[in-house]
């Protein structure tokens, strides 16, 4: 092997090297805060935290089927038991009530938590009652449970919790726990990451797959899963498969059209060693810098750098006999357009935003690794034999044939007016701000969700109730203040429930107003005694609810810190946030069916808000796409003046980016005349177009000594573009909307950038 | 919860006994609707006496039982479509699965069994036995599965002639519910003990 191959093998065994620990180093987040605006006030905040970490978007609606009912309910039971002792999991629920398996220590609270003691006084004639009701119960179905309960709680405090702590539209319970109308045994599983993260959902769902499989018997059972979390990985691994899938035949078709152009193995091996060197470096600095990346930080950044794959092909076409390293001829121009691009990025890491500063950190480092492998490695390593593309008979042709074609000094002002009269009429919306549209769900999986969501009776996900106060208990007065007002909605049928966080644990003073109901031991031990004269019970039978009684008269009220200890504490510590010295309190809505009464009576109440985080999250879409575009015209001005400068000439720094810009332009009008909307990604694949776009113009501008030399610039960049409009283009074909929306718009862009800049860029 | 039962339980009581098991249950097919008065004697081991109700009970197929409560209280207890609804005066109904309480759903299999005529059925849930002498007989009945059988010791039905007089539910935990019927439900004062409830079914000499 010569020292040439040695060396080659080398730099990308340090390449493979390297890139192991970074990844390793490299947390990839998915957070999609970091890529947001800074938020202004505590309510955005309170929506970004909502629509990344909130409670709904935590939970995985879980259905085990194709077994008998039984079978199905031990399954889900022990499934239950297992997930509760997996730290990924912070709520798993299946309908088992584990009320009765209290920690008897906090038995005594329920004379203050439950509402009892609002509107009666444990006289004798309110426990008379109750006794003469609790006989009957003893007579009618589910008295084997009652009798365990009866001596310590005679007055079911515990079952009106549970009842008041179950949601309105729970399950079917069948041997104890949820079943679907369809047979299936049901499971709420709130994870401990939130929904966006696609690994920690991923590695959440494999852990919930392994605990069921691990089950005896369950080989033949179906597993079902669906939620946000579910959503979120499966789209990243639909997404990631069909990107993946696309790639390799891109990168197979790749290599044909090189070994087509060059005829040699050996440019096979190099083409690549410049971006992936640039790529490898950018994650470093991610590395050293930050720590961590956002998915949608790596996944632009990578898109974006796809600019540096051109700079080894443009030495590849421009070796000749007198400079066999193809450099010496490009490199001023190569190092124009890196330079000029790496400072136009700079107005990304201006911004502010966290997301995009990462982006403009990883894109930056690239092009310049990527331009200084090209410059000083390149060269030394190419193979020795090659060809002059300036020699080949149909690059010829083509040359002439392109000298010949007209080119009419009005073209481009009749173009920019097609295009800005496209632009009027386009028939859609410009913006598209729901990401969720670019990610679509198949619709098998979304009718599962909504048949899954309707049967467990989960909670709404989009609208969300918002309770302000000062603090925590502040909220849940509020809660007990507007609760009337909020039973009169889900009587009127505006939802079939609205759980405030108050549900969960009265204010304290609440807490005290029944605690101060209760009545001293000898006082109630001589009103249970009246009240059971006559009746069956054994006179000392109530022992327990007297002690327990007289326990909660001495109790501290609850506060949610310290609820926070039972499993329905947990629940209630979802439902309440901190934030700037104020505290939120979320009211989950469930079964929405008149969203404008909810509205009206938020509006008509202080403290009171409807967030609609379907709204909210496409304000913040808009928000963020603004910062890009403020961040892209900067970025155009810098590219303007940098060229300019480079070049020395306004009218040469006209001729490179007119077309440049008339082509961005002109690709957008073709989207938005067949109906497209714009999103975030028809923006990175419009910059990387226009990255490639400022190459054909650069160089097609450039005043050559002779027609062999522009035959070879001809020949570097129809291999650039069959390059960029074969790999796009596939992508163009994906049936994944984003995929479709990045592949397409650059493959469009590509060709009005080389079409215009053998229009406009080249010398008269 | 296995009195709510007994609704079910009762359906299989309105059909003629005759001597052989076999015989007996395919002659307990019966056609819906019937209805007739009870007296249930109700003894719980939490209370030191036995809780006496008296009402009607209600068959209008497997599907579809009803056991009111006319005395001390007023009650109405219907099981329909899978659904058990409790309504009490003064009350908000109270309603859940039958699959909730699967010992239930077994009992009402069991007994759509015995009042569908079904031998094979009934055979497959139950062990049967019967005795009989000239006056009475009595059919006891042992559930199978474990699971059931952790809740219910027995059915016992007891009759004389084509009459059946009691029906008695023998918990696992000690507690019984009796139920008397037809003219059999007309005594009075009630019987309070297990005794006095096994010779008044039984129909033998206080």
């Amino acid at each position: 092997m010569s020292a040439r191959r040695l060396w080659i093998a080398a730099w990308w065994l340090l390449l493979g090297a390297a890139a192991l620990p970074l990844a390793r180093g490299l947390r990839v987040s998915g957070d999609l805060t970091d890529f947001m605006p800074p938020p202004v006030d505590a309510e955005q905040r309170l929506v970004l935290d909502e629509i990344g970490r909130g409670p709904a978007s935590r939970l995985l609606l879980v259905a085990l089927g194709d077994a008998a009912p039984e079978q199905l309910a031990q399954w889900s039971r022990a499934l239950a038991q297992a997930l509760r002792h997996d730290p990924q999991f912070a709520q798993v629920e299946n309908g088992e009530t584990d009320l009765t398996t209290l920690d008897p220590a906090w038995l005594p609270y329920r004379y203050l938590l439950s509402p009892t003691l609002d509107h009666a006084t444990f006289d004798r004639g309110f426990l008379r009652e109750e006794l003469q009701q609790r006989l009957a119960d003893l007579a009618a179905p589910g008295a084997a449970e009652l009798q365990e309960l009866l001596p310590r709680d005679p007055t079911l405090e515990v079952l009106k919790l549970a009842e008041r702590w179950t949601p309105a539209r729970t399950p079917l319970l069948r041997d104890g726990v949820w079943f679907s109308p369809r047979g299936e045994a049901l499971l709420l599983v709130a994870t401990r990451a939130p929904g966006f993260d696609a690994a920690a959902q991923a590695a959440a769902i494999g852990a919930l797959d392994a605990a069921f499989r691990a089950l005896p018997g369950t080989d033949t059972a179906r597993l079902t899963l669906s939620g946000p979390g579910y959503f979120t990985a499966r789209l990243a691994a639909i997404t990631r498969a069909e990107a993946e899938r696309l790639s390799l035949i891109g990168t197979l078709g790749f290599a044909v059209l090189l070994l087509l152009a060059y005829r040699s193995v050996g440019v096979l091996a190099l083409v690549a060693l410049p971006l992936a060197s640039g790529a490898l470096a950018g994650v470093a600095a991610l590395v050293l810098g930050y720590g961590y990346a956002h998915g949608i930080t790596l996944a632009f950044g990578f898109t974006l750098l796809g600019v540096a794959q051109e700079y080894p092909i443009r030495v590849f076409s421009h070796r000749r006999a007198d400079a066999a390293d193809g450099v010496a001829a490009v490199w001023p121009l190569l190092r124009l357009a890196i330079v000029s691009t790496a400072i136009a990025y700079l107005a990304f890491y201006a911004s502010g935003v966290p997301g995009l500063r990462q982006l403009a950190v990883f894109t930056i480092v690239g092009l310049l690794v990527a331009g200084a492998a090209t410059r000083y490695a390149l060269p030394v390593l190419l193979p020795p034999r090659f060809r002059d593309s300036a020699t080949l008979p149909w690059n010829a042709r083509l040359a002439h044939a392109l000298a010949a074609v007209p080119r009419p000094r009005w073209l481009p002002a009749a173009l920019l007016a097609c295009a800005l009269g496209a632009l009027v009429l386009a028939p859609t919306p410009t913006w598209q701000n729901d990401l969720a549209a670019l990610t679509p769900l198949p619709a098998a999986e979304l009718a599962r969700e909504a048949a899954l969501r309707d049967a467990l009776g989960a909670p709404d996900v989009r609208h969300v109730l918002v309770l302000e106060a000062a603090d925590a208990d502040g909220v849940l007065a509020l809660g007990e203040r507007i609760s009337p007002q909020v039973e009169k909605l889900i009587a009127a049928g505006a939802a079939a429930d609205i759980e405030l966080p108050s549900r969960y644990l009265p204010s304290l003073a609440t807490q005290r107003a029944r605690q101060a109901r209760l009545p001293e031991r000898a006082a109630l031990a001589d009103a249970l005694a009246a009240a059971l004269d006559g009746l069956p019970f054994p006179p000392d039978l109530f022992a327990p609810f007297l002690a327990d009684v007289d326990a909660a008269r001495a109790l501290p009220p609850l506060t949610p810190a310290r609820f926070a200890e039972t499993r329905f504490g947990q629940r209630l510590r979802t439902m309440l946030v901190a934030q700037d010295g104020r505290c939120f309190g979320l009211g989950a809505l469930y079964g929405v069916r008149d969203v404008g009464a909810l509205a009206a009576f938020a509006a008509a109440t202080p403290g009171v808000r409807l967030l609609d985080l379907k709204a909210a999250s496409e304000a913040l879409v808009a928000a963020y796409r603004a910062r890009i575009l403020v961040a892209l015209a900067a970025a155009l001005v810098l590219l303007g003046v940098a060229v300019a400068t480079a070049l020395g000439d306004p009218r040469r720094a006209l001729r490179v980016l007119a077309p440049m810009s008339l082509a961005t332009l002109l690709a957008v009008a073709v989207l938005r005349l067949a109906g497209v909307s714009l999103s975030l990604f028809h923006l990175v694949a419009l910059a990387l177009a226009a990255g490639l776009g400022l190459h054909y113009a650069l160089f097609f501008e450039r005043p050559v000594a002779d027609a062999a030399e522009a035959r070879r610039t001809l020949h570097a960049t129809l291999v650039c573009v069959l390059a960029a409009v074969l790999v796009f283009g596939l992508l163009a074909a994906s049936t994944l909307p984003v995929l479709r929306a990045i592949g397409l718009t650059v493959a469009l862009g590509v060709t009005f950038h080389f079409l215009l800049s053998i229009q406009m860029a080249r010398p008269r | 919860m296995i009195s709510g039962s007994l609704p079910i339980l009762f359906a299989a009581l309105t059909a003629a006994l005759p001597p052989e098991a076999a015989a007996l249950v395919a002659r307990l097919a019966r056609p819906a609707p019937a209805s007739t008065a009870y007296l249930e004697v109700r003894f719980v081991h939490l209370l030191r006496a036995p809780l006496v109700l008296r009402g009607e009970l209600d068959y209008r197929g497997a599907e579809r039982l009803g056991k009111r409560v006319d005395s001390p209280y007023r009650e109405l207890t219907t099981i329909a479509d899978g659904t058990v609804t409790v309504e009490r005066a003064g009350r908000a109904p109270h309603r859940f699965a039958i699959g909730r309480v699967p010992e239930l759903e077994a009992l009402l299999a069991g007994f759509g069994a015995l009042l569908g005529g079904d031998a094979g059925r009934l055979d497959a849930g139950y062990t049967v036995d019967i005795v009989e002498n000239t006056q009475n007989w009595t059919l006891t009945l042992r559930p199978r599965a474990a699971a059931l059988a952790a809740r219910v010791r027995a059915l016992v039905v007891d009759g004389s002639d084509a009459e059946p007089r009691c029906f008695a539910l023998y918990e696992a935990d000690g507690d019984a519910d009796v139920l008397l019927l037809g003219a059999a439900a007309a005594v009075e004062p009630p019987p309070r003990t297990r005794a006095e409830v096994e010779a008044h079914c039984r129909r033998l000499a206080p």
